[in-house]
């Protein structure tokens, strides 16, 4: 038995030792399904099952289809698999690009006619097993790395002696006074109230405040106004806004496929984005979170509910998560294996970057050069995914009608029927009302048609001689007896003028033309059946081989699914069981979710923490937030990592307490100002010595601008917002009318972004972003001073400011400062600012006030926010 | 997502080079990593895949084979099966040129007199044969979409001689953009200054250089006055920020660079003699003519990269491939070779290196429209073999490169992938193109990627 276990695991190291893909197999080793997955499957496997044959497995293929067995064990001569690739018939060459296929090579066609005149027997590979007790990839000491331990609470440092404190009692306060007085250094005084305003909304809404919120809050004494401001603003729809963007650049939130010239357009795909700005606004758990979005369709039964209530409609929409990268393979030509590999690895990437805080894709093609990820467990981890994400099962992007070549081919669909039943009931509801409304109509146009041609039919004989309209009416009653008497002219003349179309009858009647396009028109309003972009297994995985330098063409080891190697542990079980019984799922992705998710999971806590303390501080603890591994930045602070995290899954890995605990520290709370000293010891602001200064990011500023303008247009959630390509080549954010929605809500695409938002360093998803640069460059100057919209918001500053406030000139200038910088201007703004007043509009040209609004929106302090 | 490294190396840059001003810092000229012999680059870029086997590789043994079937020993290669035709004779005749005798077809004549200049490389061969993939390919190095482009690559590696002017200057056709739009001269996760900057050959060279309505003049320069006072008290209240300071340069870049682009666009300051040797002013080639003098009046003010267009895909011949070649040709022959000898002429072609070529080549065998008539016929997309080549800039002239089969299907001697393109032209310019790097997410991203790239030695001057 012992000694049983030893050879095996020899084989097992062996196997690991000798990658060399297939044409290393020795002798007697056989692998005959990847060659057969990669040419044969499409046509003859999973759903489709031409001429009845199944060839995923050696049972299916003994059966055989129509013809018989496809095998029949050591004559390959005789097997009809190998003398069909032999003769060329399959896979058919007129095919292959439809079938996304490419012809065997002669090299693996010997590889099956070895397997078969060996007689056929199982897969002789050894197969891997993740949890094999002794790992020959990754070693006890490689978990030995801080971001492998799980985060354990710290103890609070002790407050230091002597001025530093401050009297400062914040547990975030502690850990970084206790560096700054390390170096001699302490946080700076508390900044002025207006600064903190606009710092809190900046942060929480991504927008200015408006001057009665201003002063609301500067002449609030009370001593909670701060706290009770942070509440007021968490609990404000706008916050999901603000942070639910944040998500989506993590996700990589996009309204098109991407990668090829015409973008395909995902017109469902906004619910995901208005599930995600939910899920923040309703403080939505963290773990939950991802659970819904790594397996929702794995957390309750859909099929057979009998509503699908939020909760079920909420559970499916949230798995366009992993469906948010760049894919081309709604077109035969980039639906390839290779395309389809690119898009799962997107998708893996989206969650090593994002979530998991690992470099996960390296691992693709080699064993992680610097990290313990060996690329046995990159593929491991996609065969977790494999249920939904199987390059050998591909479900392709749904088609609208669309140009372009070669489209054609088996489409599957990439979406559900599961909305709410009540937004279904609804939409089924006002479809039967105006299908109704269609049929009546119909009917009664059609009765009509006959009075219309009786009318037509009076009108045209009267025109014709008295000789012929006799012969005229006899035609028109039975046309064909008619004939036979009359002279072949004039049958020609009748049957071109008597037998009237509708759309001649159109043109004869205004009114029943009128009607009939009235008709087309309420046609065109039937709603279109709702629809929900998912992901949801399907129970029926191909088998997942490591393809060695990630080309699938070079098969490696065949490996189970299982989580990255240096991440298991005894006390993070992961093994998948179909999620509830008969569910025909895997439950792998929950299995997953859950292990993700565990409240000892090193990296799931630690990485979110981070990001919050990105966006409300300006940098990671980790600088590199998308990279926790050996080649990241190591922590400033450790310790206060370590807290956040562990105070963050103790709260329920709820987001808001842990907006709610950053935001009353004093480090938060601190003025921007850099003094001598921290300039000396803190060049870098690495201990936090003040509050860095931000530059409002591609969002806030257009939010920012379409505000101060007043014409900022609340609407929430549903279709994005087209942009609009203008003639002179620049984008801009929506039409007339939706066009002043936040920017959230316009359209993400990946080639057309409005023009000063993508100066303001607005990215294209490809496949996400994990973290905004930060450009200065003046392309941002020319936009901004320059472009058309922003000259005419600039205007609408303007009467905004003529319309709110009718008195002194000064009155006006106050006001234009208190909406652009929360504050009133200075003595000397206040004279400049009168000066460039008394520029006269000349002709149609701006006037002084506008150039003002202009400018104020151009400036520094519009653009920054202490 | 800027990386650690870059961004510690970028401080360093800006203390050890560049004046107190930071955001204009990050394009200043940058030493080498050895002497290039490039200064600048001017890409002409031939979207669609131009006809290997019809312009400069010449396969007598398509005229003989005609006809013959081949498609069964290519069918994996094939983008539009329904339509494969068999093996498609080229319609055009080849001469020699030059005192090297390169091989050029007769829709070349004007390119003909620089034959000497040309380094031509019939080797060429790709990953994708689909547009955009292999456009990704071509311009980026990778399949994938968000990576730098080559011109991205090198102003970040070697910045530009003219701060008022973009760096990296795209002039695309103003009837539409090439496949792909912008993804041609995006800087991928580089940051956005690295990007190509359009410079429009009608109306407004850049976009917003100019408000669509002029300001009066008394009343910009008040407006500028009281924003740059304003920034100046902002600034003044908090010392230390650099990014501050930058903001306010750049602001003043903005107002040198409306000057600086209108005056590089300004053809009225060339004279007759030398619009005409473009084709300005004759039709059908007017648009490329004055996009090749923009593109030489740009390197001689120091401009580092300059990439040329053409709308849609013009070399994409799928039929009609007789006449469509030729009217391709007719567009471009003569203000390219114009081009050519202008540079020369002026002494600016050994310092700037010009690439010609598209993202992959085409089939030797036929394909056909409805009628299934050969004189319909055009080619379709292929990976295998195409021709590429290079002038000025330290290539040796006179050069033929690689070798395809003798139907021209795929390069079979003197192999040169992309990378080693790429890596070539770096070379040129100076730049180690396994030194050239941008750290992210623990990986060394290089124009080059992971693959091995070898400098293509044998065209070196």
């Amino acid at each position: 038995m012992r000694k049983q276990t030893l050879i095996r695991l020899m084989a097992h190291c062996l196997g690991w030792w000798a990658w060399g893909g297939v044409l290393s197999l020795g002798a007697a080793e056989h692998r005959p399904y990847p060659i057969l997955m990669q040419h044969c499957w499409t046509c003859h496997g999973g759903p489709a099952r031409e001429a009845e044959l199944d060839l995923r497995s050696r049972s299916d293929m003994l059966k055989g289809g129509r013809s018989g067995p496809a095998v029949v064990p050591g004559r390959p001569d005789e097997s009809p698999l190998i003398q069909r690739i032999r003769d060329g018939a399959c896979p058919p060459n007129r095919r292959l690009v439809e079938a996304n296929v490419k012809p065997v090579p002669d090299s693996s066609l010997e590889l099956l006619r070895r397997w078969v005149a060996d007689g056929a027997p199982e897969e002789t590979v050894p197969l891997d097993v993740a949890g094999t007790p002794a790992d020959p990839l990754v070693k006890e000491k490689d978990r030995d790395f801080w971001a492998f331990r799980p985060a354990r609470r710290p103890p609070l440092p002790q407050w230091p002696e002597g001025d530093v404190a401050k009297g400062v009692r914040h547990p975030v306060d502690a850990f970084i006074v206790e560096k700054l007085a390390g170096q001699r250094l302490s946080l700076n005084p508390e900044a002025s109230k207006q600064v903190l305003l606009r710092r809190l909304y900046f942060d929480l809404h991504g927008l200015p405040p408006t001057p009665a919120e201003t002063s609301a809050f500067l002449e609030d004494d009370s001593p909670d106004a701060y706290e009770r401001l942070v509440d007021r603003l968490l609990e404000s729809p706008r916050y999901g806004e603000r942070w639910g963007r944040y998500w989506l650049d993590i996700a990589g939130y996009s309204d098109v496929e991407g990668k090829r010239e015409q973008h395909l357009p995902r017109p469902h795909n906004y619910r995901y984005r208005d599930y995600v700005i939910r899920a923040f606004n309703d403080d939505k758990p963290y773990d939950r979170f991802l659970l819904e979005q790594l397996a929702g369709d794995e957390l309750a039964d859909y099929e057979h509910a009998a509503e699908i209530t939020p909760e079920l409609y909420d559970n499916l929409v949230a798995t366009a998560f992993l469906r948010q990268g760049p894919d081309p393979t709604w077109a035969n030509i980039t639906g390839f294996v290779p395309d389809r590999l690119d898009v799962i690895g997107d998708a893996v990437d989206v969650l090593g970057s994002g979530v998991l805080g690992l470099t996960l894709k390296c691992a693709r093609c080699h064993n992680h050069k610097f990290d313990p990820l060996p690329a046995r467990d990159y593929y491991r981890l996609t065969d977790i995914f494999k249920g939904v994400l199987d390059e050998y099962d591909w479900l392709k992007p749904g088609l609208q009608p669309y140009g372009g070549a070669g489209n054609s081919g088996p489409l599957k669909e990439r979406t559900l029927p599961f909305v709410t039943t009540v937004e279904r009931v609804a939409w089924e509801k006002e479809r039967d009302r105006i299908q109704a409304e269609i049929h009546g109509e119909t009917q009664k146009l059609e009765r009509e048609e006959e009075q219309v041609r009786k009318r037509f039919l009076e009108a045209e004989i009267a025109k014709l001689p008295d000789s012929e309209k006799g012969l005229a009416w006899n035609y028109v009653s039975d046309p064909k007896r008619a004939s036979v008497d009359l002279a072949t002219n004039l049958v020609a003349t009748f049957a071109k003028s008597l037998a009237p179309d509708r759309a001649r009858l159109k043109e004869y009647d205004a009114d029943f033309k009128r009607r009939w396009d009235a008709l087309a028109a309420l046609r065109r309003t039937v709603p279109e059946e709702p629809r929900v972009a998912a992901l949801w297994d399907r129970g029926r995985p191909s088998p997942t081989y490591v393809y060695l330098r990630g080309d699938p063409q070079r098969i490696g080891p065949r490996v189970q699914p299982g989580v990255p190697a240096v991440l298991d542990s005894p006390e993070r079980p992961w093994g998948a069981t179909p999620p509830w019984p008969g569910s025909g799922k895997t439950g792998r992705r929950l299995s997953f979710a859950r292990w993700l998710t565990h409240s000892e999971h090193p990296l799931t806590s630690r990485v979110l923490v981070n990001r919050v303390w990105k966006h409300h501080f300006g940098r990671g603890l980790v600088r590199t937030l998308d990279n926790f591994g050996r080649t990241g930045a190591a922590p400033t602070h450790p310790e206060l990592l370590d807290w956040l995290a562990v105070t963050f899954v103790e709260s329920g890995w709820r987001w808001k307490p842990l907006h709610r605990l950053l935001l009353t520290s004093a480090v938060y709370r601190q003025s921007s100002r850099i003094s001598e000293a921290s300039r000396q010891r803190d060049p870098e602001n690495l201990l936090w010595s003040h509050m860095p200064l931000k530059r409002l990011d591609a969002e806030a500023l257009w939010d920012a601008c379409i505000s101060v303008a007043g014409a900022r247009d609340d609407t929430m959630f549903g279709p994005a917002v087209p942009v609009v390509e203008q003639p002179d080549g620049s984008v801009t954010p929506g039409k007339q009318g939706d066009r002043w929605r936040r920017s959230i809500y316009g359209q993400q695409t990946r080639k057309s972004i409005p023009t000063l938002l993508e100066s303001f360093d607005l990215p294209p998803m490809n496949p996400n972003c994990v973290q905004r640069s930060e450009s200065n460059v003046p392309t941002q100057a020319l936009n901004l001073l320059n472009d058309v919209v922003l000259r005419q918001l600039a205007a609408r500053l303007a009467l905004r400011i003529e319309r709110e406030e009718q008195g002194s000139v000064d009155a006006r200038i106050i006001l234009a400062f208190e909406i652009a910088y929360a504050r009133n201007p200075e003595p000397e703004e206040m004279a400049a600012s009168r000066q460039l007043l008394r520029v006269g509009p000349d002709g149609d040209r701006e006037t002084g006030l506008n150039l003002l609004c202009r400018m104020l929106m151009n400036s520094a302090e519009f653009l920054y926010v202490d | 997502m800027v990386g650690g490294v870059w961004g510690a190396a970028l401080s360093q840059l800006v203390r050890a080079e560049l004046p107190p001003v930071q955001g204009s810092a990050r394009l200043t000229p940058r030493a080498s990593h050895f002497p290039g012999r490039a200064r600048s680059v001017i890409q002409l870029f031939m979207n669609g895949g131009p006809s290997q086997m019809d312009l400069l590789d010449p396969k007598p043994e398509l005229n003989r084979r005609h006809g013959q079937s081949y498609f069964d020993k290519i069918a994996g290669e094939v983008e539009n099966i329904s339509a494969a035709g068999s093996i498609l004779r080229c319609p055009f005749s080849f001469a020699q040129h030059g005192q090297s005798g390169q091989w050029m077809s007769e829709l070349l004549p004007n390119l003909a007199r620089c034959a000497d200049d040309l380094a031509v490389l019939r080797g060429m061969h790709t990953t994708n044969l689909t547009h955009e993939p292999a456009l990704n390919i071509i311009q980026s190095g990778q399949m994938r979409t968000g990576h730098p482009v080559m011109g991205s690559w090198i102003v970040y590696g070697l910045g530009t001689e003219n701060q008022n002017l973009p760096a990296y200057v795209v002039l695309d056709d103003p009837d539409g953009m090439p496949v792909n739009g912008i993804e041609n001269w995006t800087s991928g996760f580089l940051p956005p200054i690295y990007q190509g900057t359009r410079f429009r050959s009608r109306g407004q060279p850049v976009l917003n250089l100019r408000p669509e309505k002029e300001d009066a003049p008394e009343a910009a320069r008040a407006a500028r006055d009281f924003l740059r006072d304003l920034d100046r008290r902002h600034l003044g209240q908090r010392p230390h920020q650099p990014a501050l300071e930058g903001r306010i340069e750049s602001y003043e870049l903005a107002g040198r660079m409306q000057l600086a682009a209108g005056d590089a666009l300004d053809l009225t300051q060339e004279s007759e003699t030398t619009l005409a040797s473009y084709g300005v002013g004759k039709a059908p080639m007017d648009s490329y003519a004055r996009r090749c003098v923009i593109a030489r009046r740009l390197v001689e003010r120091g401009v580092r990269f300059v990439q040329i267009f053409i709308n849609g895909q013009i070399w994409d011949h799928h039929t009609g491939i007789e006449s469509g070649l030729r009217s391709a040709c007719l567009k471009t022959d003569l203000p390219i070779a114009a081009l050519l000898m202008d540079l020369k002429q002026r002494g600016l072609l050994d310092s700037t290196l010009v690439v010609w070529g598209g993202e992959f080549g085409r089939l030797p065998i036929a394909q056909l429209t409805e009628d299934k008539s050969d004189k319909n016929a055009g080619r379709d997309h292929n990976k295998n073999a195409f021709t590429t080549w290079m002038a000025g800039g330290g290539v040796r002239g006179g050069t033929v490169f690689g070798e395809t089969d003798e139907l021209g299907m795929s390069a079979v001697n003197g192999l040169v992938s992309v990378p080693d393109w790429h890596a070539t032209i770096l070379h040129l310019l100076g730049i180690d193109h396994e030194e050239l790097f941008f750290e992210r997410t623990g990986l060394r991203e290089k124009l080059t990627g992971v693959t091995h790239a070898r400098v293509v030695k044998e065209i070196l001057a």
